[in-house]
């Protein structure tokens, strides 16, 4: 054979392009060259540039080129994290196969497929099969499914940035291990944005070093052009919290300059909020506005995609439930509110917007709380210095080894050394050990440790022929209805008492409501009728007021990245840079944080002491985002109640962190050294937080992944309820019956992680003990302590009434500024 | 194991609500309990969820205790006795309630209670399948609509009931449930979780731990 580039394949998709009047980034000859030599890898490109043609394209030529080398079924298999990404992308791929006069099936296959097809999918697999992590797992716990991927060629693990940093990303490495293990010679090619840790992403892909691998990085860049609308003063206060109609009239006209924005707010609460808000200030909109979020019913959500798509749409108010997904077309134009928490997914964002290659995207900023413009100088210096935040890959979760092993017993059965051997030659488990291992087959086999106490256990059984096999019909059926990892919160399907699906809602909220009292859903108001069958029935509501939902889970922390750049910003603010146009505008603010107590400097750690009516209130600003601002507050909390025994109320947000005492607070610049030490850190920080009691709560998704758990499906009828149990009850009993479970051992590996955070919690405390730390006192709260306090009280208070208390703390403020 | 008492008084009776998930009505004798769930660890195990059979061990020395402590002659088990199947557990009960064959077992069914009579006759136990009166008191399992002068002591919703403190700290606590016509035991067995959403309106909680009982 001769050079790649002439080639009958390479000839007949180049000229293909070349009539459709598009020619190939380099980036993507660069990928179909180092396919046909047989290479895996990983392509980095930014969106709208032509990904999927650089793999799927590479297939294609390398099949036109060696038709021999490509047995009948089952060529290309292409894992994305997104359902809702697989039905157009099936249907561009088909439309290129077509016209390039293949007879190539190309289909998808997920949760949303129906049976007949799945059927149809079983006797004879499509030639290209788009489908999720989760039913890769779902194919393996099916009877014979080997003979599947025998013919397989190559794996394309698309927005594989987005599963790298989760369990997700976990079940993919185990689907990629096992998959090597069947087909001989497979490609594995990955594509991804542009994050931290390539290096890391790429190794975590395709961890055989016998592989041939590379990277490809295309040159093409996005242009984004970040605008904030700034209110219309600056206080001496930033306002905190809900500055709904102040903003609404700047963002309105945005809405009617561009043909389709998207909205962004960063929890589903607050969307619904926003979008009574805008409906409320321009009436005309109803029809061309619609709200997008997770709890949204599905096929309301799909029918909103298709209205983008089509341009039907003026605006949509969205949450990360559009984060990725098709690109839409028509949008030319992103709002994000509040703020991004990262770096990557501000650019990820605004990258929705201005699809085609050359056009720029377009993002504006609409501050919560001033001091969030900050923010916005923070991340275009990130942008421009191009530093984005890495994802850290997990490794040695259990709940996925045990999940998986059920898996492959539910399926065609394994034996010890194959299931062992495929484990560690993924990433995720290349330290497990074989006692590990033993533990796990010992778990689904015999349930614990002493075996008399587990009598009738009954799951997986290792046969004759020592294959490790379940042959109960219903234990098959649990496992399968909970393949899978992620763990919703226990959610209710919410229905109109005439019928029809609105979409879901947490448990824990509704059980929380009255009946016939009103609450707001998918942009509607509606009162709760009666819960049955895990369903809540509701009508429309003529009630003027109704609570929003708040969903648990939305408050994301900012990243350390971002963090990092606020600081330098905020340091920076006190004489902002001709350009910067956010902290021109905070200017006045910064000089009232500076005179009334101190504006950090980047080598700086700034405490306040503040004493009002209230009590007495120390705030301390480490940057770090909320989660590891509690873990710090606990902390502080514990060191100080051991000078003397004081009870604390607690607040933070992502800036700083806020102790309020009824009594002083014995804490000076003598001892504040020692407060803040990084000496014996770890110790006091298990001895300042309940270990157990988080453990016990990080659990609850440990469970549900190693089956411990039986998910209720919302809605369904089957929901095995002599089977019911909580997680945290499940913990109780293995810490005082098997305390050596090695799940419970993750469940605190995951509270340090994740929750404390231990590495950036060292890092914070090895920052601030090199830093000069000023202690400041205070009559008032200082332009940096008051979101802080703001977002305290509205746990305990009702909008208005909050209303009210900021007019007045903000009048304090403004009368001892001028005394 | 440490049994703390609270002694109540309803119907000019004295019941004395122990931290041990049961209460002593001293007058009849009569050891008042609800929600033991036999077989509910061996109904997990043979579905693939490995819970120790300990479990149970653990639920019935802490009956035997009660037993010991009281001498009670008879045992009111006001629903949800069994959790399941006949399977290993609730063989290991018929053991237990042979080995106690001096205390006569009354059950309430519950909705867990699927067995046949034949069944409970078999272990010598005497089923009431809506509600028993014993006067002045009326045992269900469920909360029913009862005539105002009726007192009824009732479980089913394994009481709890969250304790905040100062902070951010709260625990959750299995509890008593106590209004004018009303009383809701704690289930019994360890192995159940705990329900605190709308507890009878204006009732009081009698909470306790391993050491305490104590009004909330």
């Amino acid at each position: 054979m001769g050079k790649f580039e002439e080639s009958t394949g390479f000839n007949i998709i180049t000229n293909y392009l070349s009539e459709k009047g598009q020619k190939p980034f380099s980036f993507q000859l660069q990928a179909w060259k180092r396919f046909s030599n047989g290479y895996s890898g990983v392509v980095v490109a930014p969106t709208g540039f032509g990904k999927t043609y650089s793999i799927f394209l590479a297939v294609i030529i390398d099949f036109l080129n060696n038709p021999k080398d490509y047995p009948k079924g089952l060529k290309l298999l292409w894992i994305s994290p997104l359902r809702s990404l697989a039905k157009d992308l099936a249907k561009a791929m088909k439309l290129v196969i077509d016209e390039v006069g293949l007879d190539w099936e190309v289909q998808v296959r997920n949760g949303d497929t129906p049976q007949k097809i799945r059927r149809q999918q079983e006797r004879l697999m499509p030639d290209i099969l788009l489908t999720t992590p989760e039913t890769m797992h779902l194919l393996f716990s099916q009877k014979n499914n080997s003979r599947w991927f025998k013919s397989l060629k190559c794996v394309a693990v698309d927005e594989w940035h987005e599963l790298l940093g989760n369990k997700r990303g976990v079940l993919t490495e185990l689907a990629l291990a096992r998959l090597h293990t069947i087909a001989s010679k497979l490609r594995v090619w990955g594509i991804t944005a542009t994050i931290g840790n390539l290096e890391q992403a790429a190794e975590v892909l395709i961890p055989n070093s016998t592989t041939k691998s590379t990277m490809i990085v295309a040159k093409e860049k996005k242009k984004i052009k970040v605008i904030s609308l700034l209110p219309d003063e600056v206080g001496v206060l930033p306002w905190a919290g809900h500055i709904g109609s102040a903003m609404s009239s700047k963002i309105i006209p945005i809405i009617l300059e561009n043909k389709t924005t998207l909205i962004f707010t960063n929890t589903r609460g607050q969307s619904e909020l926003w979008y009574q808000i805008i409906l409320k200030e321009a009436p005309e909109l109803a029809g061309l506005l619609a709200i997008h979020h997770g709890s949204i019913d599905l096929k309301l959500r799909h029918w909103i995609e298709d209205n983008i798509s089509e341009g039907n749409l003026k605006a949509v108010i969205c949450t990360s439930s559009l984060d990725l997904g098709v690109d839409f077309k028509p949008v030319d134009c992103i709002v994000q509110i509040g703020s991004a928490k990262g770096v990557a997914r501000f650019m990820q964002r605004a990258g929705r917007s201005g699809h085609s290659p050359y056009e720029t995207s377009k993002i504006y900023f609409v501050p919560t709380h001033s001091l969030e413009l900050i923010e916005v100088a923070a991340l275009k210096e990130a942008m421009k210095q191009q530093k984005v935040e890495a994802r850290e890959p997990l490794v040695m979760c259990y709940d996925i080894v045990i999940q998986f092993l059920v898996t492959l017993a539910v399926g065609e059965g394994f034996t010890k050394d194959s299931a062992y051997h495929i484990l560690k030659s993924s990433h995720a488990f290349s330290y497990l050990t074989e006692n590990e291992f033993n533990w796990a087959l010992n778990f689904i086999t015999k349930g614990g440790t002493t075996l008399k106490a587990y009598e009738e256990f009954h799951k997986v059984i290792k046969d004759d022929n020592n294959i490790y096999k379940i042959k109960n019909r219903r234990l098959s059926m649990l496992h399968r209805m909970n393949v899978g990892v992620i763990v919703s919160d226990a959610m209710l399907k919410v229905k109109y008492i005439s019928g029809g699906y609105l979409g879901m809602i947490e448990e824990y909220f509704i059980s929380k409501l009255k009946s016939n009292s009103s609450f707001v859903l998918a942009g509607k108001v509606l009162e709760k009728l009666h819960v049955k069958d895990m369903t809540v029935y509701v009508k429309r509501s003529k009630a003027k007021k109704a609570i929003t939902p708040s969903w648990v889970g939305g408050r994301i922390p900012l990243t350390s990245y971002l963090s990092h750049f606020l600081r330098i910003k905020l340091a920076e603010a006190l004489s902002p840079g001709i350009r910067e146009r956010e902290l021109k505008f905070l200017h006045p603010l910064i000089s009232t944080q500076n005179m009334r107590s101190h504006v950090p400097k980047d080598n700086e750690f700034l405490v306040e002491l503040i004493t009002t009516k209230e009590g007495y209130h120390v705030f301390m600003y480490p940057f770090e985002g909320r989660l590891v601002h509690e873990v710090i507050a606990a902390l502080i909390a514990y060191r100080l109640s051991k000078i003397k025994p004081l009870t604390f109320t607690i607040a933070m947000n992502d800036y700083g962190f806020e102790l309020l005492s009824d009594q002083p607070i014995p804490l000076d610049e003598n001892n504040i050294h020692d407060l803040l030490s990084k000496n014996n850190l770890m110790d006091d920080v298990i001895g300042s937080i309940n270990a157990s009691e988080m453990a016990s709560r990080k659990f609850r998704d440990i469970a549900v992944i190693s089956g411990l758990v039986v998910q209720t499906r919302p809605g369904s009828r089957q929901n095995n309820k002599s089977l019911q149990s909580s997680s945290g009850l499940i913990f109780r009993v293995l810490e005082d019956y098997e305390p050596e479970n090695l799940l419970l051992k993750q469940a605190y590996t995951e509270v340090f992680n994740q929750q404390l955070e231990e590495v950036r919690l060292q890092a914070a405390f090895e920052r601030i003990s090199k830093s000069k730390i000023v202690v400041k006192h205070s009559e008032v709260f200082t332009p940096l302590s008051f979101p802080i306090k703001v977002d305290s009280l509205r746990n305990s208070l009702s909008n208005e009434s909050l209303d009210k208390r900021i007019e007045r703390i903000t009048q304090q403020t403004l009368k001892a500024l001028f005394e | 194991m440490n049994i703390a008492t609270k002694t109540i008084v309803r119907k000019n009776q004295e019941l004395e609500l122990t931290n041990q998930r049961a209460l002593f009505w001293r007058d009849r004798n009569m050891l008042v309990l609800s929600d033991l769930h036999i077989g509910k660890t061996a109904h997990f195990r043979k579905s693939g969820i490995p819970i120790s059979s300990e479990v149970l061990e653990n639920d019935l020395m802490r009956l035997d205790q009660l037993i010991e402590h009281f001498n009670p002659s008879k045992l009111m088990v006001v629903g949800d006795l069994f959790h399941a199947e006949l399977n290993q557990d609730v063989l290991r009960f018929r053991q237990w309630a042979r080995e106690n064959d001096k205390i006569q077992i009354i059950l309430i069914k519950g909705n867990h209670d699927r067995q046949s009579f034949e069944f409970y006759e078999g272990l010598n136990i005497k089923v009431f399948s809506e509600t028993l009166t014993i006067s002045p008191f009326t045992f269900s399992h469920f909360s029913r609509h009862f005539p105002d002068d009726v007192f009824s002591i009732t479980g089913h919703t394994h009481p709890g009931i969250t304790i905040k403190g100062k902070g951010k700290q709260r625990i959750k606590l299995p509890c008593f449930q106590i209004t004018e016509q009303q009383l809701v035991l704690p289930a019994f067995s360890l192995f159940t979780g705990l329900n605190h959403k709308n507890p009878p309106e204006g009732c009081i909680h009698i909470a306790f731990t391993d050491s305490r009982i104590f009004e909330v």
